[in-house]
């Protein structure tokens, strides 16, 4: 049983690594994703430009900003990561070899996840430095960064089952917004609760972070247990 | 035979018990009150002449949701035993769903502005059937965007348990935000509903699931027919 598990456990940090190393060569992925975050934030410069006491109101819906950028630019890289899979043909390679499905799956959702919050890590600071300037996160420090991470794992999961399905279609991109968006409803109302009640403070903030939060650990709970299940049945399709 | 004959009863008898409760709402379930008005310092319960549409509203929506559940158990079963038959089952049962959504949608819509004076409000019910509405949307437009017949089966299977393992959470969430953030909602349902409004209800729910099982029924006999016709032509052919 140890000798599988640590079988597993090696299968896993190769693909893993393999994402990594790729990404690291050409920085593809990252470059493309950060620049898109940055362009939100143009485009929310220019949506905020007539609003009186911009700060004020920025704050007030600070976490939906932050989400609507994270969960554009995540698509992207999720695409990114799977149609580069598909068009050098490593999905079959990866199929040849003699790897669980599961590991697959979940090499390639944490390789997602990394590439995500590395992105959410530049592009908070980056919001904070071009918006909140003078009104600031109300809310305790590690509250932001716990709702980001714990929503970043429902949107990596499910959303490298969903973009696996995806990349095997005509649609590809599209289709991914169009089915991703939908599911990911739940886990976004969440996490733009949590992370609102981070960035603004108040009176109750505190219990609507922890419900906000367990709604999200839900999330991730029934869904990646559910892409674990049905992963085997995609990649094999 | 009588196997065959069966869609075409229920969808007989649906069609018979929709339209009695139709009838039964207006002339034999007695009218509920929204609100009170005051007329001549005299506080007079208002009577909510709206409220008719539940009799209508409530079966279709329920029925949407029982037959989304068939769309979900049907993928199942299909990656389970690889059997096509089953994949058509659910892409019937989805287009079902999708017909019972968009007469949900309808009907809610003009009771909301009815009751609410407003044609949509982010309410728990309605904003999860939007995103149930996308959801069976997206359901269709990927199968429509794969050509390979076992990969559009496999792919529409595992969305379809997805999609339904999501309406649930959406529900929920929405409603444990909305308590959060509340929005003024008038109307509560369920004191009222007893005696000939209770039968009137569960007539129209009756009818109108046997409407959607003889629906399900017929389409699928169609397109077994259908199938069994491609067969012969290639046989023609080759």
């Amino acid at each position: 049983m140890a000798a599988v598990k640590s079988l597993s456990g090696r299968q896993f940090r190769a693909i893993l690594r393999k994402d990594i190393v790729m990404e690291l060569r050409t920085f593809e992925m990252l470059t493309s994703m950060g620049l898109y975050t940055l362009l939100t934030m143009v485009v929310y410069f220019v949506a905020f430009a007539s609003a009186s006491d911009a700060a004020k109101t920025i704050q007030s819906v600070a976490g939906g900003l932050l989400w609507v950028a994270f969960v554009f630019t995540s698509m992207l890289g999720l695409n990114r990561s799977l149609v580069h899979e598909k068009d050098q043909g490593c999905i079959e390679a990866l199929l040849l070899a003699p790897v669980d499905r599961p590991v697959i799956f979940f090499a390639k959702a944490a390789g997602n996840l990394i590439f995500l919050l590395i992105v959410e890590a530049i592009s908070v600071p980056v919001f904070y430095f071009l918006f909140m300037q003078g009104v600031g996160f109300a809310g305790p420090f590690w509250m932001l960064p716990l709702s980001l991470v714990a929503a970043s794992i429902g949107v990596a999961g499910v959303g490298t089952l969903l973009a696996t399905m995806s990349v095997n279609t005509k649609g590809k991109d599209v289709l991914l917004a169009v089915m991703f968006i939908p599911v990911m409803y739940p886990l976004l109302l969440g996490a733009v609760s949590a992370a609102s009640a981070a960035i603004t403070g108040g009176p109750g903030a505190t219990s609507e972070f922890w419900g906000a939060m367990g709604f999200i650990a839900g999330f991730d709970v029934i869904m990646l247990l559910a892409a674990y299940g049905l992963y085997e049945f995609i990649i094999g399709a | 035979m009588v196997r065959k004959n069966i869609a075409t009863i229920m969808l007989a008898i649906g069609g018979v018990l929709t339209t009695a409760a139709f009838l039964m709402a207006f002339l034999w379930a007695p009218m509920t009150d929204f609100g009170f008005v005051n007329i001549g310092g005299a506080e007079i319960p208002k009577p909510d002449i709206a409220q008719k549409i539940f009799y209508f509203h409530v079966p279709v929506a329920e029925a949407s949701f029982l037959v989304f559940f068939f769309v979900a158990m049907y993928g199942a079963i299909f990656l389970w035993k690889k059997d096509r038959v089953y994949d058509t089952k659910a892409r019937i049962a989805a287009e079902v769903t999708f017909m019972f959504i968009i007469l949900t949608m309808i009907s809610g819509d003009l009771w909301t502005k009815a009751s609410w004076d407003s044609w949509w409000i982010w309410e728990p019910r309605l904003t999860t059937y939007f995103i149930m509405t996308l959801l069976v949307v997206a359901y269709f437009v990927l199968r429509n965007s794969i050509e390979d017949e076992e990969r559009r089966a496999t792919y529409a299977a595992v969305f379809g348990i997805i999609a339904f393992l999501d309406a649930p959470l959406s529900f929920s969430i929405t409603r444990w935000y909305r308590s959060i953030h509340p929005v003024v909602i008038g109307g509560s349902s369920g004191s009222w509903l007893y005696g000939p409004r209770l039968v009137t209800f569960i007539v129209a729910q009756i009818g109108m699931l046997m409407l959607g099982y003889a629906i399900y029924q017929l389409r699928m006999r169609e397109e077994i027919a259908k199938e069994r016709i491609e067969a012969v032509k290639a046989e023609l052919e080759g």
